[in-house]
C-alpha cells in the first residue's frame, strides 16, 4: 500500500494574512508559515492506513524553499519520504498548473496505490486540486470524504456535502481528499522530529519533472488578478433600541438585507 | 554570530507552541470561569492528564538527563519551551520534573523520591523560606536534634511552591547552631505521614504557597539528603538552578499581552479616531516590543551560558531582574491601553496583571537581584561588558 500524501505550507491562519502589492500573490513573508491542518490530517490518514497495510507513505509539497518546514513537519509525523517540487517558475501558479506538477511528480514515485489530499487549503481555498489531479493521473476521485477504508484493492469512503452522505467505492490506484471531519491529527513524536531529519527528500525542478516553465506560474495561468483590496473593517452597525417593537424592527433589518 | 534557530530547535518550538495553541489555549474560558469562583484554574487530574497527553508523544522531562527518561534537552531550548508556554495563563507545566537536588540523593533515596517525583506519582516541595528568613535564607530557625539514631524537626515554613500538594518536602534544618549556614544546616527528605503539616496561604495570584509546620516530627537518619551539614550548598543549588527560566515564561504573556493590545489598538475608535493613530499608545506598544527583544536575548544569553557550563549567575540575575520590571511595566500598559475593559475579570489582562508581580518577589526579589549584580562587579566577579567572551 504505497500512498502519496499531498502536503502545502499555508500562511498560519492566526498571523494576519495579506497579497502581495506586486503582484496580488500570497505574501508568503509577511506572516509565519505553517504546514496547513488538513494536511495534517491527510498525513495521519495516510499513516493509520499504512499501520494497518504496509507500504511507504511519501509527502509531496510543492512550495519554495522554505516548504521544507512543512515536509519535515509531515515526516516527523511519521511518513517515510518526501518530493518537494522548488521552482522559481512555479511562482503564482494556478489550480491547473498546480496540478500538472504535481501529476508529473507523483507519476516519479513506483507503485502509488493512493493519493490522499485535504480536501481544500486555508490560504486559496479554490478545493479543486484532488478532483483535477484525478483527471489527470486517469484515476478515480472520491474527494471530500470523513471516513476512508481499504478493502482489498478497493477504497471505500463516506462523502459528506451539504446535500448528505453518499457511501462511495472505487477502485485502487484512487484520488481521496478528506475534510476535518476525517481524523484527530497525532502530534509528531520528539523521537519523529529527530528522526525526520535523516529521511529523504528529493527536490526536484519544473525541468525535472518534463514540464515548459511557460505552461506554469504566473506566465502560464488561465486567470490573473487585476486587483486585490483587504477587506473594509467592520463597521459600527446598527442599534436597535426596543421600544415595544424591537423584534419588528430586526425583522425587518434583516429582511432588508435579503437575510430572511 | 548566529542567532538563528536550528531545525531541531524551530521543530521543537513549533511542536510547543502547536500544543499550547490546540490543547492549552482553549481552556482559558473555563480556567478563568473556575478562578472567578476561587476555584482552582486546573485540578490536578486535569493537569496530569495534559502532561500524559504531552508525555505520548515523548514531550516529559524537559530538561531531565534522558537516562532518567527525560529529555535533557538543555536551557536553551527550555527556555524557549517556557516562552512558549508562557502564551497562556493556564498553569501547564510538562511533567517528568524532579528538583536538581533529589539526583544527590543516594540510591535507596532515589527509588524512594526521585523516580516516583519524575514519572509524577510523587509531589515535591522544597522548604527552606520562613517568616524570619526569606532572601536571608542563612537566618533559618527551623531545626533538627538528634536523638538516638533519629532526628526531631521543629519549625515552621512558609511560602512553600506545592506544599499543600506536595507528599514529602526537602525542608532545610539547623542541625548545628554554632556553625549555621556555614556547616550548620542539614536538608531532610520529610514525608507528610511523619508528621509534618500544611497549610494554605491566599495570595494576590491565582498560585497557593503553603506554610508548613514542624512539631517533634521524628524521621530516621535515612532521611538526610546528602550529608549533614552540607544542607546549605543544596538549598544554593536547587535556587541557582534556573533562574533563566521564570522571566522566560514572562517573555511569552507579554507577547501574548501586546499581541492584544495590538488588536485593541486596530479596533477601539475613540473621538472618531483609532487608538493606533495616537502616538500615546504608539509608544506604549513600540517600548513594549523593545523590551521584550531585549528580554529575549538576555534570557537566551543566560541560558546559552547555562548550556555551555559557564558561572551564569551574573547573566541569571541581570535577565531576571529585567524581567521582573519590565513583564510588570508591558502589563500595567496593555491594560492601559485596554480601559476600563483590562480592569474587567472579563479579560484575563488583570490576571496577568497579579500572576507577574510576583515575578518581581519571587526566587530573588527585585533588590536581591540588584545587589547580586552590583556586588559581583564591585567584588571583581564580574565586569561591565563581560558577558561577551
Amino acid at each position: 500500500m504505497n500512498i502519496v500524501v499531498l502536503v502545502k505550507q499555508v500562511p498560519d491562519t492566526w498571523s494576519e494574512r495579506k497579497l502581495t502589492d506586486a503582484d496580488h500573490t500570497l505574501d508568503r513573508e509577511s506572516a509565519d508559515a505553517v504546514l496547513d491542518e488538513i494536511n495534517e490530517r491527510a498525513v495521519e490518514e495516510a499513516l493509520k492506513l499504512q499501520e494497518a497495510h504496509g507500504g511507504e507513505v511519501t509527502v509531496l509539497a510543492m512550495g519554495p524553499d522554505r516548504a521544507t518546514e512543512a515536509i519535515r513537519k509531515a515526516l516527523s509525523m511519521g511518513a517515510d519520504k518526501a518530493i518537494h517540487v522548488s521552482d522559481a517558475a512555479l511562482h503564482g501558479s494556478d489550480v491547473l498548473a498546480t496540478a500538472k506538477v504535481l501529476a508529473k511528480a507523483i507519476g516519479t514515485v513506483e507503485g502509488v496505490d493512493l493519493v490522499i489530499a485535504g480536501n481544500e487549503a486555508t490560504d486559496g481555498r479554490a478545493g479543486a486540486i484532488p478532483a483535477i489531479l484525478a483527471e489527470l493521473l486517469g484515476l478515480p476521485q472520491v474527494t471530500q470524504v470523513r471516513k476512508v477504508e481499504i478493502d482489498g484493492t478497493t477504497v471505500k469512503a463516506e462523502r459528506e456535502t451539504e446535500e448528505g452522505v453518499a457511501f462511495l467505492e472505487a477502485t485502487l490506484p484512487a484520488v481521496v481528499s478528506v475534510t476535518e471531519k476525517i481524523n484527530e491529527p497525532r502530534y509528531p513524536s520528539f523521537k519523529g522530529i529527530m528522526a525526520a531529519k535523516k529521511k529523504k527528500v528529493d527536490t526536484l525542478s519544473v525541468a525535472d519533472l518534463g514540464l515548459d516553465p511557460a505552461e506554469v506560474g504566473l506566465t502560464g495561468a488561465w486567470s490573473s488578478v487585476l486587483e486585490a483590496a483587504p477587506k473594509p473593517p467592520r463597521s459600527a452597525g446598527q442599534r436597535v433600541e426596543d421600544d415595544g417593537n424591537g423584534g419588528a424592527q430586526i425583522a425587518e433589518y434583516l429582511v432588508g438585507q435579503k437575510l430572511i | 554570530m548566529d542567532f538563528t534557530l536550528d531545525e531541531d530547535q524551530r521543530e521543537i518550538r513549533d511542536w510547543v507552541r502547536t500544543f499550547v495553541r490546540r490543547e492549552i489555549t482553549p481552556l482559558e474560558p473555563e480556567v478563568l470561569r473556575r478562578e472567578r469562583n476561587g476555584r482552582p484554574g486546573l485540578t490536578r487530574d486535569e493537569l496530569r492528564e495534559l502532561q500524559l497527553k504531552a508525555k505520548e508523544a515523548g514531550f516529559f522531562g524537559v530538561l531531565t538527563p534522558q537516562e532518567y527518561g527525560g529529555m535533557g534537552l538543555g536551557a536553551v531550548m527550555t527556555a524557549l519551551l517556557e516562552s512558549e508556554l508562557g502564551r497562556s495563563f493556564v498553569p501547564f507545566r510538562f511533567g517528568g520534573y524532579a528538583d536538581n537536588i533529589l539526583f544527590h540523593g543516594n540510591e535507596e533515596q532515589k527509588e524512594r523520591y526521585l523516580l516516583p517525583t519524575i514519572s509524577g506519582e510523587r509531589i515535591s516541595c522544597f522548604a527552606i523560606t520562613e517568616p524570619g528568613a526569606g532572601s536571608d535564607a542563612k537566618a533559618i530557625r527551623t531545626s533538627a536534634r538528634q536523638d538516638g539514631s533519629d532526628w526531631i524537626i521543629n519549625g515552621e515554613k512558609t511560602f512553600i511552591t506545592q506544599g499543600n500538594d506536595a507528599d514529602f518536602t526537602m525542608v532545610f534544618a539547623v542541625t548545628d547552631k554554632e556553625k549555621g549556614a556555614d556547616g550548620g544546616v542539614t536538608c531532610f527528605l520529610v514525608d507528610r505521614d511523619m508528621g509534618w503539616k500544611s497549610e494554605p496561604i491566599d495570595t494576590m495570584g491565582e498560585w497557593g504557597p503553603a506554610a508548613l509546620v514542624f512539631e517533634d516530627v521524628r524521621v530516621p537518619k535515612e532521611s538526610v539528603l546528602g550529608e549533614v551539614g552540607k544542607g546549605f550548598q543544596l538549598a544554593m543549588q536547587w535556587i541557582g538552578q534556573g533562574r533563566y527560566l521564570l522571566p522566560a515564561r514572562a517573555i511569552g504573556s507579554c507577547e501574548r499581552l501586546v499581541e492584544m493590545a495590538i488588536e485593541q489598538a486596530r479596533t477601539r475608535v475613540t473621538f472618531g479616531e483609532l487608538l493606533a493613530e495616537r502616538q500615546a499608545i504608539q509608544w506604549m506598544i513600540a517600548d513594549s516590543a523593545v523590551e521584550i527583544e531585549a528580554l529575549r536575548w538576555l534570557v537566551l544569553h543566560a541560558a546559552w551560558q547555562v548550556d555551555q557550563g559557564m558561572d551564569s549567575r551574573q547573566a541569571q540575575s541581570i535577565a531576571k531582574l529585567y524581567g521582573g520590571v519590565k513583564a510588570n511595566e508591558i502589563v500595567d500598559r496593555v491594560l492601559q491601553i485596554h480601559g476600563g475593559m483590562g480592569y474587567t475579570r472579563e479579560l484575563p489582562i488583570e490576571r496577568w496583571y497579579r500572576e507577574l508581580r510576583l515575578l518581581r518577589i519571587y526566587e530573588g526579589t527585585d533588590e536581591i537581584q540588584r545587589r547580586t549584580i552590583a556586588r559581583n562587579l564591585l567584588k571583581g566577579h564580574a565586569k561591565i561588558g563581560g558577558s561577551l567572551v
